[in-house]
This record gives structure tokens, C-alpha cells and sequence, in this order.
């Protein structure tokens, strides 16, 4: 049950920020491993340069903050109404990975316990690191 | 430990530290200590002006729990940052009318029990922790005013405030999606939740006694000074280590943040632009209590320090004007005193429901401070004054109206809808 409602919070706020956009497609994919998940969201609207960089950022927070995760992280998901704040899963996942593909934008996030390593996923390695 | 949060750390030891020092030189070193410990004694529900007891006591308590919030985000591992900064800050402000070390350390523990129970660090907790405080006079209470033997009553209140501490974490996280982040006490909002049904369990058993009031009205020169040297001391920070106008250009970035939770205005890159807004925020609403007459007394330090804390965490002085005007006008609608207990402190506290101002603007900030002080006055008697911070528990009431009625016409809009 921790890990459905936690998987559906980070799926909820980033559906939320996409939606914001009136995408004509949208494409969730999860790939579960025991110590980890994968999960890659797709559009059909690619993003600028100055876009996608905001949208790293906002995922990937410059530090730690484990008081703010675990608290008020559970805000992430619950609210279609107001404006997605993908900070809120910035601080609960271990790395997202953001770019343009070949119809629009694809994101990455990559969560799971200490033990968990993406490099297990069979997925492109020079993507992971952007 | 970044040079900001080194630097966060000096001033909370010099704040700390001044609180001391002034406490046992207005009282001497031996006595403060006794009437600090005598203070432990104190039931501490709202509202217990500790400056009665001495201006030097009341500092020196407050002192001692800021050393311990300091202590705690030390060793919990998390940044002292605008978050913890507010929680720090907050308890302190409460330790001038209702927190004690021995009402705070009952409740930490039993979140820290919790953190243990969900396999979390403390520091995932630690927010809660601190700000769970709130509920440190159900644990004084059953303590030392039940009526029972001490032997008895002591561990009840020790199992009491462990107990309340538990449940916290989860009741805290549910309330959250009410207001969805835009009551900014949330935990006060929690704790209240929680102090019902304490409140109505003790009225049950015979044994909750009504609230009272004590208000302290005479002028000390000490009390006056705090708040105003402390915000100069964060200004001249600001000013020093980020150069004035940087200061201003990060001061003037705040203003347009809307402070719904959780934005930590550190993280904008602009530190000196944060301590320039506390310490503006501290000045303002300083000088609002002497402009309308108020007495500069334990829980008016409580009300400024509260509003300083959440200087870094969601309040600007954007978005904290339109709520407190509500709150002016509510009170002169009412026919009420602006210097009165309630709606003084109401004025200074209800800048809990800033984000509304920050996000939907100027009148629904208005709106909200009004229907605010209407429901801070009834609500202490509904938890009978346990939970300190009753403004938090009155504003998520407020805040859950609104969000609930804003979300229901934002998401019913014709043009939100497919076309037929």
C-alpha cells in the first residue's frame, strides 16, 4: 500500500503538470523492480530549451530535504485544481531525467530505496544523465 | 554546512544567547533558574502571559527552548533553513506564553516514536516534531491540574504528550490536503483537531476547568527592545553579506511569491532578500502593536516572532498586509477593541492565511482576516486553550472553506469542459 500510494502521488502531480499543457496525447509507462521504479511520462508538446531546464530543476533539487519530503510531499497528487509543483516529487525521488523526444516532451523519474540502481534498467545510459 | 546555514546558526546562538544573558541579568543567574524551573509547573494553556513571572523568566525559558529546537535540527540532520528556521522561532515566540521544556519533550518523543514505527529518519519528522509543541499544555495540564497525585499524574501527562506526539504525523498529513498548503499552521491546525477531542475526553471525566486570561499591560523596556534589535541585526546582515542591493532586488523577488507551502524562500538564491523580509516583517508588525496602543507583553513577542519565523517560509509583506487589514476591519465591524487580547493577537497571527492573499489577491486576503477573527475567538474554547496555536487551528477552518469553494468554481467553469 506504501509504495501504490507513493507511485500514485509522483503519477498524479506530474499527469497534473502535463494536463496543464491540453496535450492531445499522454503516455504513462511504470516499470517496477523490487527495489525500485521507473516511471516515464511522454506528450505530444515539445518545450524550449529554457522550459525543460526549469522542469530539471524543479525535479531535481540542489539538496537534500528529507523534513519537507516526507510532510508536506503528500500534497504531491491530491490536487488537479491549482497549478502542478513538481518540487514536491523533486525531493522524493532519487534522479529525474527531462528532454524533448521525438513528438514532445519525455520525463523521467527514477525512485526506490538505497539499495536501488537505475543503471539495472535497460534504458539509454546518456539519457539518464542529462 | 553551506555558509548561509552557518550563518543562520550564529544568529540563532546570538538571539539565544542575548535571551540568557538579558534573563539572568534582570532576574540574577540563580534565581531565573528557579523561576524557570517553577514555570515547568505551569498548566500553560491559552492564554498564560509568562512575562507575569517575570520579564528575565520568560527569556530565559524562551532561550532554553531554542536551544533545544537548535539542537534537534542539528543532530535530526536537516538544513536549518526557512522550514526549521520558523519552527525554531515559533516554539520560542510560544515559550513567552505556554512552551516549556517539559511541556515540548513528551511530544518530540512521541514523534520520534513514529518516525521509528514508519521506518523514517527524525528528520523526516522533525518539522512535526517542533511545531507538535503546539500541544505542550495537554501535557502540563494533566500533569499538574487534574487534581490527581503527582506520582499518578506525572507519567499520565509524560504518556499523554507520547501518545499525542504519535498520532501527529499522520493526522498532520491529512490535514494538509484540506487546505491544500494555504494555512501555513498547519500543525496548530492539527494540533487543534487533535485538542477537541482531549478537550471533550477530560470534560468528560469531570475534570477540564474553563480558560482564563492573563494579560500582562505594564511597559518593560527589555520586552519592547527585543523584537525591533533583532530585526536590525537581521537587516544589517542582510545588508552586509549580500550587499544592499542585492538585498533589495531578493527582497523585492519574495514579494511575488504567493507563500503557500512549502516554499522555502531560501531556496531562491537570495539570503540576504530573506533576512531583509523577516526583518522588515518583525518591524512592521512591531510598530502596528504600538500604533494601535497595544502592551508589548508575552504573547504580542509570540505574535511578532511567529510572524518573523514564517519571514522565510511564506510570509511577505505582500502578502500579509490584505489579511491583517481583514482582520482591523473585522474587529471595528464588531464594535471590538484593536488592543484587546483576541483581536490583537488575532491581527498578528492570522497572517497564517497569507498564501490566500499571496495566490487569489487582496480582497480574498481581506475576506479571509475577517471570517478569521470571527472564528479565533470561539475556537480556543473549543480544544479549552490546549493548543497553543489556536490561529493555526482557526485558520485551517477559514482556509478549508475557501480552498473548498475556490477549488469547486475553478474546476466546474464551462470552458474547463469538453465541448459538445
Amino acid at each position: 500500500m506504501k509504495r501504490k500510494d507513493f507511485l500514485g502521488r509522483l503519477i498524479g502531480e506530474v499527469t497534473n503538470f502535463l494536463l496543464e499543457g491540453n496535450p492531445l496525447r499522454l503516455v504513462v509507462s511504470l516499470h517496477q523492480e523490487d527495489d525500485g521504479a521507473h516511471i516515464s511520462f511522454f506528450d505530444d508538446r515539445p518545450r524550449s530549451e529554457e522550459e525543460i531546464k526549469r522542469i530539471y530543476n524543479s525535479l531535481n533539487p540542489r539538496k537534500s530535504r528529507p523534513e519537507l519530503a516526507e510532510y508536506y510531499g503528500l500534497m504531491a497528487g491530491h490536487d488537479m485544481a491549482w497549478d502542478a509543483r513538481l518540487k514536491l516529487i523533486g525531493w522524493q525521488i532519487k534522479h529525474a531525467s527531462v528532454d524533448n523526444s521525438d513528438s514532445g516532451l519525455r520525463i523521467d523519474l527514477w525512485l526506490g530505496s538505497d539499495a536501488f540502481n537505475p543503471d539495472h534498467f535497460t534504458l539509454n545510459k546518456k539519457e539518464k544523465k542529462k | 554546512m553551506q555558509r548561509s546555514e552557518k550563518l543562520l546558526y550564529l544568529l540563532m546562538t546570538l538571539l539565544i544567547t542575548a535571551l540568557f544573558i538579558t534573563g539572568m541579568v534582570l532576574e540574577g543567574p540563580l534565581e531565573v533558574v528557579m523561576q524557570v524551573i517553577s514555570l515547568q509547573k505551569e498548566s500553560a494553556r491559552l492564554i498564560n502571559d509568562f512575562t507575569l513571572y517575570g520579564i528575565g523568566t520568560a527569556m530565559f525559558n524562551a532561550a532554553c527552548v531554542g536551544v533545544l529546537g537548535l539542537v534537534l535540527v542539528f543532530f535530526a540532520s536537516v538544513s536549518l533553513s526557512g522550514p526549521t528556521l520558523s519552527c525554531i522561532l515559533t516554539m520560542m515566540g510560544f515559550s513567552f506564553f505556554g512552551n516549556t521544556l517539559l511541556n515540548c519533550i513528551p511530544l518530540i518523543l512521541g514523534v520520534w516514536f513514529a518516525s521509528k514505527l514508519a521506518r523514517k529518519t527524525f528528520g523526516s519528522y522533525s518539522l512535526i516534531a517542533l511545531f507538535g509543541t503546539a500541544l505542550g499544555p495537554l501535557v502540563t495540564y494533566i500533569m499538574f491540574s487534574l487534581g490527581l497525585p503527582y506520582p499518578l499524574s506525572i507519567p499520565l501527562g509524560l504518556l499523554g504528550g507520547i501518545f499525542v506526539g504519535f498520532i501527529l504525523p499522520a493526522v498532520a498529513g491529512s490535514m494538509l490536503q484540506l487546505h491544500q498548503g494555504y494555512n501555513l499552521y498547519n500543525v496548530g491546525f492539527s494540533c487543534g483537531f487533535i485538542g477537541l477531542f482531549a478537550a471533550n475526553l477530560l470534560l468528560a471525566f469531570k475534570r477540564m476547568q474553563a480558560i482564563t486570561v492573563t494579560w500582562n499591560t505594564a511597559f518593560s523596556l527589555p520586552l519592547v527592545l527585543l523584537v525591533p534589535l533583532f530585526s536590525l541585526l537581521l537587516i544589517a546582515t542582510a545588508l552586509i553579506v549580500d550587499k544592499p542591493k542585492r538585498s533589495f532586488e531578493g527582497f523585492l523577488a519574495i514579494q511575488k511569491l504567493t507563500g503557500r507551502l512549502p516554499y522555502d524562500f531560501f531556496d531562491t538564491g537570495y539570503f540576504g532578500g530573506t533576512l531583509l523580509n523577516i526583518g522588515l516583517l518583525g518591524l512592521l508588525y512591531w510598530a502596528y502593536v504600538l500604533v494601535v496602543g497595544g502592551p508589548i507583553n508575552g504573547p504580542v513577542i509570540g505574535g511578532i516572532f511567529t510572524i518573523m519565523a514564517f519571514g522565510g517560509f511564506g510570509k511577505t509583506l505582500r502578502n500579509t498586509v490584505p489579511v491583517v487589514a481583514g482582520v482591523i476591519l473585522s474587529t471595528l465591524v464588531f464594535g471590538k477593541s484593536l488592543t484587546a487580547p483576541s483581536p490583537l493577537l488575532a491581527a498578528l497571527f492570522s497572517t497564517t492565511l497569507a498564501p490566500i492573499a499571496g495566490q487569489f489577491g487582496v480582497i480574498a486576503g481581506l475576506l479571509a482576516g475577517f471570517i478569521h477573527l470571527v472564528m479565533v475567538e470561539v475556537t480556543a474554547t473549543w480544544h479549552a486553550g490546549l493548543d497553543l496555536y489556536n490561529n493555526g487551528f482557526a485558520g485551517g477552518l477559514t482556509a478549508s472553506l475557501f480552498i473548498s469553494i475556490l477549488q469547486w468554481y475553478k474546476t466546474n467553469r464551462p470552458k474547463e469542459d469538453f465541448t459538445t
